[in-house]
């Protein structure tokens, strides 16, 4: 191994391995650096390693080194995020790279049971936080288990909607601090407490920068309880507004479901079975609704979002079918695999029904089939998932994928979504300017 | 005894608002119409404080505070310590005056103050027919000074109500003076104020009972000047209080038939938090319109910017303050703006925006009643 | 602190243009008033004659963010510092302009532009008074659920620049849970707004970043706010419990177990005693004068002089020196409990008190702090109050009650009834009343908020009342309760006299009691913020990660000229380029 190293890049691989130890030391996989290979030029003729400290004084050691010597960090967690070539590569040109992989920081460091309040190290998935807490009757709250495979750095260095429960809200909000290790080599420990009012709120700077502001090494989080009884219950309503226009009531009536979404009749077919409605109608929509928490209180949820769906037109459905959809949620049972959807918009209560009215006008246009659900209810809106099927019925691919996909994404956004991924222009100057501050040398993820 | 009126009770409420983190702020109209810091009740109030015990001067700068007041009470209404900031303030310009630094735009105020008064004696006097003035009827009616400056035609209003309902006992006051002497107190003229007092008792004594459209007027007679030692044998009322009172001699039904209009009816401050006045003005209107409520009514009323001397000190915050008040009606969509008191009418019709009438109680009233009357 | 250099004259000139000559002074009424906040440490001066030193050099009222950019603009190329104000009721010197300059009042831009059923949020300009706000969205069917005891006096500006909190924050939130984004003027002059389905964007959350910073990194010109509907249901119930031990024990089962009361208050033994006898007699109106007689609506109408009083009040002549009746005396620690307490109770309990012994107690609060105690649990015996509350829909609030209340019983607190929960809404803002009757009789009062998670929190509750005990008299009570821990709110009196002395009790409670709350892992503000006063103890707040604080302000403000001196940021113009780590610039 430190062979390989060697001939690599000579005095960084030995620096490195004095840092970690020469096994946590090695040449990075072919699909990362792919992923980060610049334009024209092979993957394999940069300097480039991946490296795995142990601990955040490691991570100090190796950020005070990439300063010296001006490599790029690139921090990489449990590798859920996407495998396309990354479009900031060019930044790293000509500059040996350093994929910093936090996973051996994967320890729990105090389980604070009175608080109900977890420090972990940023390496752990949040998967295993959720299996090393579970036996204590603890959990992280109601978030998507989708999200959940990711190291708890990842989780938080990225602030991508749909982490989030119409009970627990964002998953961000469950920080009670952070730590992380600066460009500089220097660590800084965000004060713990509930809530504070010293000044901002200095962990939100490095929660949602994406490891350009400081490599994330821990994190203080709330667990809840695990919650006394669930329930579960679907509702047909008569249309996909009026199954939006029904979860807005409830949460207007102060209902916190644990989980909530909205199918409309062909994602509803798709997902839970062709039988779905008594009636045929294309017209329709499926809520599916957890409720959890104190018996009394999640049955008077359940009761809420009930009483909302007949409020609007709505007829209860078999259980049965709620039960397929949680059992799916939380893998307990797998189903047909189905395609990722091809396109996720956030959108505001107001805009949801015209944002997804307008992307089934915008694929009608162009003969392509749609399926919809909304799902991740929470203060400010909900994320919105459309598939893009041809005439099989099969999810679309290739270039009438990408043709169908920027139709619908235009009309979505003309709707008033928001696409994933979206940079406020007007803080562009800002975010420069606080990094240009914290990391001079522009060593952490650059081109970001 | 009151004790707010004995010198420690007036010292303990200046350091109270000295000390305090500025509760009623949000009430009161005029910081919130100019968003300046001095001019919060507990800023001015702190301003005298700090003259008083000698931290600071009197002269024309330190003493533009206490003129941003006009005495709508509103703060009173929400101060737990109960000062009484818009009468304090009053007392701080009397002593502003004692040591010639009252406020610039009040210079020569006593000289104008008696030839307005000889002014609206003899427009009065033009106006309203011989006979209708006679000191031996048993209620007087005093229009009050901006009644008769602006609102003739709701002194005519008024007439015209008194005969339909058959009160003849009612004539109008024939005096040498036109005003209680409010604006005297509110220019810290407190001498000046007592030679009117003097005088206007005199000319109300041969009355049973005095009706008067004007809301600080009504305040004065009734509280400042047995606090002069000015003793009135009459009966005050507001214009309001007797039109109730003559409602109550009427035997027939309110006519069911004619639909109703509606109307908001704006509390003038002093019928409302000094007077207790807000249902009777209600009551009369209520038979012929429907009566709706202005955000902020009753004691909760929002002061029109018309007293305290506020239009001739601070000018554009008291305009700003009527237009404050007319907003909300606007934002609704327009429509009538009735209330009870000759100096309210006048400050709000100056500044209505369009699709906003406002209108003088009577004239409101008889503007629904046939013009021929019983004579 | 040194004033900025400044031409006035010339600022006047470049700020003309912007607001015009009727929105800009710089008489010195205006500036006078614009010196100071309602910082304790300023009144202590107040009240023997000291007037706030620190004066602006301009106050301008803008009216739109426009204006507020192009002021910005000015104070960067004159080099001028810029205090933006809003209610001016902050109680740590946030607003005090100890450098001169411009101060921004914003209490010109106070509309409330939208409400949006649909999203359920307002845009609110960031002038606007609270009460009239909440007033405005009462009228309209919903509620901020934001509840400070300032609310009548603060602006909506000053709860986002402070990160305030109201007293039904256990089911709402701080202010920072209900902002969903904001537009702020940066000290660049540019406008900036941190708003929308911000989930969506990358990069950190700036709202958050933006929220707390006291007006040093931008202006808040206004705001997209969080709506609730009015509620349909509010339940109010006293409980007692053994100890605050108890208390805390309860309070912490109720909210992990996924409940939300609105209002959770827990007193502590002193506090208890003292909040039972209700300040100002049982009814709001009760403590006024006397004069007057009441309306159907409980007005109290104008007082009605008597002959012998003239017609305007008479204003006292000048004191010579400090009155016999103001000062320590004897009678202080009675008038303490008195005007702190009131009621029967609270007299009894100051005619029991020895009069030498009093003297003594007051010029020795540790002495008079272990007297009180004992004293406070004989008159009290039944242990600690709570106040519980729950607000909202009828359906869902009625079943979270019933949880709560049997939550609370399971834990050993016995059910008062609905009478001590009314009590206390009624009079939910008294303690802003408290003050003055307190610095009227010769005493200064301040008061502290920290918060902890639950682990550490009874040793943060002794640690900062042991080192407050050592120069005053000290009590508390637990309010603004989360899943993992609560916040504490101390309330502590002294003698004011002589200035000189208390000032230095004062600056020592502070110093110790900040230190002490570091020690034990609680934060040093809650949501009164840090101003001027907690300033030096930033460091240890933050250690470290001061250096991100320091990066936002370069980022943000890179001239130094927003607010400076504020948040343990250096007092001095161009902070912003300071190199990193000098905080020794600080004050």
């Amino acid at each position: 191994m430190s062979a390989v190293v060697a001939g690599l890049g000579g005095d960084l691989g030995g620096a490195l391995e004095a840092i970690v130890g020469p096994l946590n030391v090695r040449r990075p996989p072919s699909a990362l650096a792919r992923r980060f290979a610049v334009d024209g030029a092979s993957p394999g003729g940069e300097i480039a390693y991946l490296v795995q400290p142990g601990s955040p004084s490691e991570v100090a050691e190796i950020l005070t080194l990439a300063g010296r010597v001006g490599a790029a960090i690139v921090p990489v967690g449990s590798g859920t995020r996407a495998t396309a070539p990354s479009p900031h590569a060019a930044a790293l040109a000509g500059r040996p790279r350093l994929f910093v992989d936090s996973r051996r920081m994967c320890h729990v460091l105090h389980l604070d049971e009175t608080s109900l309040v977890v420090h972990v190290q940023a390496g752990l998935t949040a998967l295993a936080l959720e299996r090393i807490v579970a036996p204590r009757g603890l959990s992280l709250g109601d978030f998507p288990p989708q999200v959940l495979g990711s190291t708890i750095g990842g989780l938080l260095s990225v602030r991508t909607p749909g982490k989030s429960s119409p009970r627990h809200g964002f998953i961000e909000e469950a920080v009670l601090g952070v730590s992380a290790v600066l460009a500089d080599g220097r660590t800084v420990h965000t004060r713990v407490a509930p809530r504070r009012a010293s000044g901002p709120d200095l962990a939100r700077a490095l929660c949602g920068s994406e490891g350009t502001l400081g490599f994330l090494t821990a994190a203080v989080l709330r667990l809840h309880r695990r919650p006394e009884a669930r329930f579960l219950a679907a509702h047909a309503l008569p249309s996909f507004d009026d199954a939006l226009a029904a979860v807005r009531l409830a949460l207007r009536e102060e209902a916190a479901p644990a989980a909530l979404r909205v199918y409309d009749a062909a994602e509803a077919h798709a997902h839970l079975g062709a039988d779905v409605f008594p009636t045929g109608n294309d017209e329709q929509a499926v809520i599916v609704v957890a409720t959890a928490g104190p018996t009394d209180l999640a049955a008077c949820d359940r009761d809420l979002v009930a009483s909302a769906a007949a409020a609007m037109g709505g007829t209860e459905l078999d259980e049965r079918l709620a039960e397929l959809w949680w059992k799916r949620r939380t893998g307990q049972e797998r189903g047909t695999a189905l395609p990722a959807p091809a396109l996720q918009v956030t959108a505001s209560p107001k805009r949801q029904s015209a944002v997804y009215r307008a992307v089934r006008v915008a694929c009608a246009g162009l003969g392509v089939g749609l399926r919809a659900h909304a799902s991740r209810f929470e203060a400010d809106g909900a994320v919105l998932f459309f598939t893009l099927v041809g005439p099989s019925g099969a999810a679309l691919v290739g270039d009438e994928l990408v043709r169908a996909r920027g139709m619908a994404e235009a009309a979505a956004s003309a709707a008033g979504a928001v696409l994933l991924g979206t940079e406020n222009e007007e803080l562009e100057l800002y975010t420069r300017e606080l990094r240009e501050r914290l990391d001079p040398a522009g060593i952490l993820n650059p081109g970001l | 005894m009151s004790e707010v009126f004995a010198s420690a009770g007036v010292a303990r409420q200046l350091d109270n608002c000295t000390y305090c983190p500025k509760m009623c702020r949000f009430s009161c109209p005029v910081s919130e119409t100019s968003g300046r810091e001095q001019y919060t009740p507990q800023a001015k109030m702190d301003r005298l404080n700090q003259m008083r015990r000698g931290h600071l001067p009197w002269n024309e700068k330190t003493t533009d505070p206490l003129y941003a007041c006009t005495g709508c009470r509103q703060c009173t209404t929400n101060c737990v310590h109960g000062n009484e900031p818009g009468l304090v303030l009053l007392a701080g310009r009397a002593a502003a005056n004692a040591r010639g630094a009252g406020h610039p735009a009040l210079a020569g105020y006593p000289e104008r103050f008696r030839s307005r008064e000889q002014r609206l004696l003899e427009l009065l006097r033009d106006h309203v027919a011989p006979e209708r003035f006679d000191d031996s009827a048993q209620v007087g009616f005093w229009p009050g000074c901006d009644a008769i400056d602006k609102g003739l035609d709701d002194v005519d209003a008024a007439l015209r109500l008194f005969d339909q309902a058959g009160a003849t006992e009612v004539k109008v006051v024939a005096s040498g003076q036109a005003c209680a002497g409010y604006p005297l107190l509110a220019a810290g003229l407190i001498d000046m104020f007592r030679w009117q007092a003097t005088r206007v008792a005199a000319a109300l004594k041969p009355y049973r009972t005095v009706v008067i459209n004007c809301s600080a007027c009504v305040y004065t007679l009734r509280a400042q000047y047995p606090a002069e030692g000015v003793a009135l044998s009459s009966e005050i009322l507001s214009l309001a209080e007797f039109l109730a009172r003559l409602e109550k001699r009427r035997t027939d039904a309110p006519d069911e038939a004619c639909a109703l209009r509606s109307v908001y009816y704006h509390d003038p401050c002093y019928l409302a938090r000094y007077a207790g006045v807000t249902e009777e003005p209600r009551r009369v209107l209520s038979r012929l319109f429907e009566v709706r409520e202005l955000a902020g009514s009753r004691s909760e009323t929002e002061c029109c910017g018309g007293a305290g001397l506020l239009p001739k000190t601070m000018p554009e915050v008291a305009d700003g303050m009527a237009r404050a008040r007319l907003r909300q009606v606007a934002a609704r969509g327009g429509g009538t703006v009735v209330t009870s008191c000759a100096t309210c009418a006048f400050m709000l019709k100056r500044n209505a925006p369009s699709g906003v009438v406002v209108q003088d109680l009577a004239t409101m009233l008889a503007g629904e009643i046939p013009r021929s009357g019983p004579g | 602190m040194a004033r900025t250099a400044v031409d006035a004259d010339r600022l006047r000139r470049a700020l003309v243009p912007i607001v015009g000559e009727r929105r800009l002074s710089q008489r010195e009424s205006d500036l006078a008033s614009y010196g100071r906040d309602m910082w304790p440490r300023a009144l202590i001066g107040i009240r023997s004659g000291q007037l706030p030193p620190d004066r602006p050099h301009v106050v301008v009222w803008p009216e739109s963010e426009r204006e507020v950019a192009a002021i910005v603009r000015v104070a960067r190329e004159m080099a001028v510092p810029i205090v933006p104000y809003g209610g001016g009721s902050g109680v740590c010197g946030g607003a005090v302009p100890i450098l001169g300059g411009i101060t921004v009042d914003l209490k010109r831009m106070n509309e409330l532009s939208s409400v949006d059923r649909d999203e359920m949020t307002c845009d609110v300009e960031a002038g606007m008074n609270g009460e009239r706000f909440e007033r405005e969205l009462n009228r309209r069917g919903y509620t901020l659920g934001h509840f400070p005891s300032s609310i009548y006096c603060s602006t909506v500006g000053g709860w986002l620049a402070c990160r305030a909190a109201g007293q039904m924050s256990t089911k709402y939130g701080k202010i920072e849970d209900r902002v969903a984004g904001l537009t702020v003027v940066t000290g660049r002059g540019d406008v900036i707004h941190t708003d929308g389905p911000v989930r969506a964007q990358r990069g950190p959350n700036w709202t958050q970043l933006v929220v707390g910073s006291e007006g040093t990194l931008g202006i808040i010109t206004s705001a997209r706010l969080r709506l609730s509907p009015t509620p349909e249901l509010r339940v109010l119930r006293g409980f007692e419990v053994e100890s605050v031990a108890h208390g805390v024990e309860a309070i912490r089962r109720v909210m992990q177990r996924g409940l939300r009361p609105a209002v959770v208050r827990l007193y502590d033994e002193i506090d208890t005693f003292i909040s039972h006898a209700p300040l100002f007699g049982s009814k709001r109106t009760a403590g006024r004068g006397d004069e007057g007689p009441v309306t159907t609506d409980g007005l109290r109408l104008a007082p009605v002089p008597g002959p012998a009083q003239g017609a305007l009040p008479h204003i006292p002549p000048r004191e010579q020196g400090v009155p016999s009746d103001h000062g320590g005396g004897p009678g202080a620690i009675a008038r303490l409990i008195g005007t702190l307490g009131g009621g029967d109770t609270a007299r009894r309990l100051g005619a029991r008190l020895k009069r030498d012994a009093i003297a003594a107690a007051m010029s020795r609060p540790r002495l008079l702090n272990s007297l009180a105690a004992p004293l406070a649990e004989r008159v009290s015996r039944r242990g600690c109050r709570m106040i519980i509350g729950l607000e909202g829909s009828r359906i869902r609030t009625g079943v979270e009650a019933r949880l709560v209340f049997d939550e609370l019983e399971r834990a050993g607190a016995v059910d008062q009834g609905e009478e001590p929960g009314r009590e206390w809404f009624e009079h939910r803002y008294a303690v802003s009343y408290k003050m003055s009757p307190a610095f009227r009789a010769g005493l200064f009062v301040d008061t502290m908020e920290v918060a902890a998670t639950w682990e550490r929190l009874m040793d943060l509750y002794h640690a900062v009342k042991q080192a407050i005990a050592q120069h005053a008299v000290v009590m508390a009570h637990f309010s603004h309760a989360y899943s993992e821990g609560c916040s504490i709110y101390f309330t502590f009196t002294a003698r004011a006299e002589p200035v000189a002395a208390a000032q230095r009790a004062y600056d020592s409670i502070w110093r110790d009691a900040l230190a002490a709350a570091s020690r034990a892992g609680g934060t040093i503000s809650h949501h009164h913020g840090i101003g001027l006063l907690k300033g030096p103890a930033m460091a240890a707040e933050h250690r470290e990660a001061m250096t991100l604080l320091r990066g936002l302000k370069a980022s943000l403000d890179p001239d130094g000229i927003l607010n400076p001196g504020k948040l343990g940021l250096p007092a001095s113009l161009g902070a912003g380029r300071a190199a990193d780590g000098d905080e020794a610039a600080a004050r």
